[in-house]
């Protein structure tokens, strides 16, 4: 159909207002000349059959033109019949008979041509905003897939980085429930994404540590804070490994926690290399403590006997190697090496064994004491609580700083701690150590360590500084001895008294740097 | 002095903890023309060591784990006979007396001069080889032992115990002529040249059933 095409309402440009006139007249014309036509054709088989054609045209021209169509379909078809059915026939001229018919008519005709255009807009609006509501949800809906699409993405993203982090990542809920973790923590626990939720972050760390966990745990609900703890969890050998565990709380508008966020940052090694550390020292403070003379010279012979076999029996090679027929000089010149290391070896632990009873200059550094006490104290915890004894600092403020050997005045002050825990072993009440640190007159600091043992016979507390004296079933008394030698190489003074809480407690200064 | 003799198929063990004086032992040992192979840890040597091999194990005193003492009372229980010298950087009386109790060939005191080792070792192969040699022998006994027929071996019993034919007869209810046809197939089968040979087969014989004792004749 020609006609069935969507006409728009002008716009307002003169060319499409042009073309929307000429589309109306051409519109109204053809409608009124098929109406003419149809009624020449009927006027032989019935009476005045024209009008109600022209009023067909009418409604057509309005429907399918508009306004502007309808309204020149009513004049054409006025005019139409006013010439060749209206008497007198083909004159424009309206009798009086038949003036009121076909005044009638064109009531008739413009009303009809009105109700039909303005049927056809209200249909045309209609379906127009049905149109656009259409169009609106396909962009809403495309709007909509766009963001899920971007939402995938990110969310993608952000798993890419969490597995990108060497270190294991997890979400929980408020009770602790893992919601999501990335596959390094499933990787070490040897789970399944889902059976990690429903396990309990408490059920893989160490016996050891689970209670020190709750308490954390309970005091970052409580606070709504970050906590943190250096725990062992168990992974999927069995195994335990250290882990630093860190774990922030999402707060959610009203104030209560929404989730948490965390990370385990693996310190096996680091513990390792501290624990190394302190057993070194242990051992190191645990001869000089313990053992007799006599096995004090045993121990340092087998040390140095061990580098002095190598050297022996490589020396050895050595001479073979080179007499070897024929000479064989690579073999020769890598056991010359090994000679070389093992006799390096061997002059280390001379100088280690010297420095251990050394009262000579050392490389001074100017330390705050208080941070030389918090090192020890950090290195002490697990010694500490391994003998179920509490360790208490009492640092004083704006101390002066001190010139010393940092690693020798680490030991006094481990020695004096080691001998204050031991002369708790028997307490049954609290067992605590306090290190403390003060001004003393002349601008000096003073150290002091005090335990809550047995304490000591008043004769006793002037003796303790000698060597070969020891309360201790298995000591043999030079901690001290070595203490002393240390703090007077450092000019300071070392001395025992009667703690007021009734044990041990033992002081010593060191003066300020000029 | 040469050392030819010793560059057959014996492997000296050598377990120290110490890395430097595993290296510096078995540079020497391979300087003299021996084979060896080092070790950390006796767990180390138990894994890469074999029966067929023979040879010796030179073993630190303090190891990590077991000491070389407990260690040489582990081997014995499991009834691994290697001959063991020990190596130890301070030896003190009544360790070095178990050791050598226990059937150490030596007890060499960390530094030692190469000759001290190189003599230890020489005498541990002997005595390996000895006892492997017996070893070798008790089983060729113990199998021809199992090709005698039961009669036989009750004749075997009764001729080791001592006892003259005319007793042995008695004893079984056979005549003097069928005890010595039996006994001549015994000699023959067990190989012996003499009564006496055939004796002390029935000892080694007695020997393996009460316990594998160790190669020291």
């Amino acid at each position: 159909m020609m006609f069935g095409m969507r006409l728009h309402p002008p716009t307002g440009v003169s060319d499409s207002l042009i073309e929307y006139g000429l589309r109306s007249i051409a519109i109204a014309g053809v409608f009124v000349l098929l109406a003419l036509l149809w009624s020449m054709f009927l006027q032989h088989f019935i009476a005045y059959p024209f009008v109600f054609l022209f009023f067909g045209a009418v409604m057509g021209s309005a429907w399918f033109g508009g306004t502007i169509a309808g309204f020149l379909s009513v004049i054409m078809s006025a005019a139409v019949i006013a010439f060749f059915f209206v008497p007198p026939v083909y004159s424009i001229e309206v009798n009086a008979t038949s003036r009121t018919y076909y005044i009638a008519f064109i009531v008739a005709a413009s009303v009809m041509s009105w109700v039909s255009s303005a049927r056809k807009r209200s249909e045309t609006a209609i379906r127009e905003a049905r149109d656009r509501l259409e169009e609106r949800v396909l962009e809403r809906t495309a709007e909509i897939e766009r963001a899920h699409l971007d939402y995938v993405e990110s969310e993608r993203r952000l798993r890419l980085v969490t597995e990108a982090i060497p270190q294991q990542i997890w979400t929980a809920k408020t009770d602790g429930k893992v919601e999501y973790c990335n596959q390094h923590l499933l990787n070490f626990l040897g789970c399944s994404a889902e059976e990690i939720r429903e396990r309990d972050f408490i059920s893989v760390l160490h016996p050891d540590d689970q209670d020190a966990f709750q308490e954390a745990w309970a005091q970052a609900i409580n606070s709504s804070k970050p906590y943190e703890g250096e725990w062992r969890v168990r992974g999927a050998s069995g195994q335990y490994r250290w882990f630093l565990v860190r774990s922030i709380p999402q707060i959610s508008a009203d104030g209560s926690i929404a989730c948490w966020y965390g990370t385990h940052i693996d310190v096996e090694e680091r513990r390792r290399v501290e624990q190394a550390l302190l057993e070194a020292q242990l051992e190191l403070s645990h001869i000089s403590r313990t053992l007799s003379m006599g096995e004090l010279t045993a121990f340092i012979a087998h040390e140095l006997n061990q580098p002095l076999t190598a050297v022996l029996t490589n020396a050895y090679a050595c001479r073979r190697w080179l007499g070897a027929e024929p000479l064989n000089l690579d073999r020769a010149v890598f056991t010359a090496d090994q000679i070389i290391e093992e006799t390096t070896r061997a002059g280390a632990i001379v100088a280690r064994v010297r420095a251990l009873f050394q009262r000579g200059e050392h490389v001074r550094e100017e330390v705050n004491i208080n941070h030389e006490v918090q090192k020890l104290v950090g290195r002490l915890r697990d010694e500490a609580i391994r003998r179920g004894v509490v360790i208490r600092t009492k640092l004083a403020r704006n101390l002066p700083r001190v010139a010393v050997d940092a690693v020798q005045i680490q030991q006094v002050i481990f020695n004096l701690a080691i001998n204050g825990i031991d002369a708790m072993a028997d307490v049954t009440g609290t067992r605590e150590l306090c290190i403390s640190t003060e001004r003393a007159d002349g601008g000096n600091v003073l150290v002091t360590v005090e335990d809550k043992g047995t304490g000591l016979d008043p004769e006793a507390v002037d003796k303790v500084f000698q060597p070969f004296f020891t309360t201790k079933q298995e000591g043999v008394g030079l901690g001290l001895t070595i203490s002393r030698t240390i703090i007077e190489a450092h000019k300071g003074h070392i001395w025992a008294a009667a703690s007021a809480a009734g044990g041990t407690a033992i002081r010593f200064t060191i003066p300020a740097s000029p | 002095m040469s050392t030819d003799e010793n560059t057959g198929a014996e492997i000296v063990y050598v377990v120290d903890d110490d890395q430097a004086i595993r290296t510096g032992v078995c540079n020497l040992l391979d300087s003299v023309g021996l084979r060896s192979m080092p070790f950390g840890s006796s767990e180390e040597f138990l894994t890469q060591w074999s029966n067929e091999a023979p040879g010796c194990l030179v073993l630190d005193v303090r190891l990590p784990g077991l000491t070389g003492i407990e260690f040489q009372e582990k081997l014995l229980n499991s009834g691994i006979y290697i001959p063991i010298i020990f190596m130890t950087a301070h030896g003190d009386i009544p360790t070095v007396k178990t050791a050598m109790k226990a059937g150490a060939i030596e007890f060499l005191t960390k530094p030692f001069q190469e000759e001290e080792l190189l003599i230890a070792i020489r005498k541990a192969f002997s005595v390996d080889r000895a006892r492997r040699q017996q070893a070798a022998l008790e089983r060729s006994v113990k199998t021809r032992f199992t090709l005698l027929r039961p009669r036989e071996r009750e004749i075997f019993d009764l001729v080791t115990a001592g006892l003259p034919n005319k007793e042995i007869a008695d004893t079984l209810g056979l005549s003097i002529a069928t005890v010595k046809l039996h006994r001549g197939h015994v000699m023959e089968k067990m190989r012996a040249n003499s009564l006496a040979e055939l004796v002390r087969m029935a000892d080694s014989l007695k020997g393996l059933e009460k316990h594998h004792s160790s190669g020291k004749s």
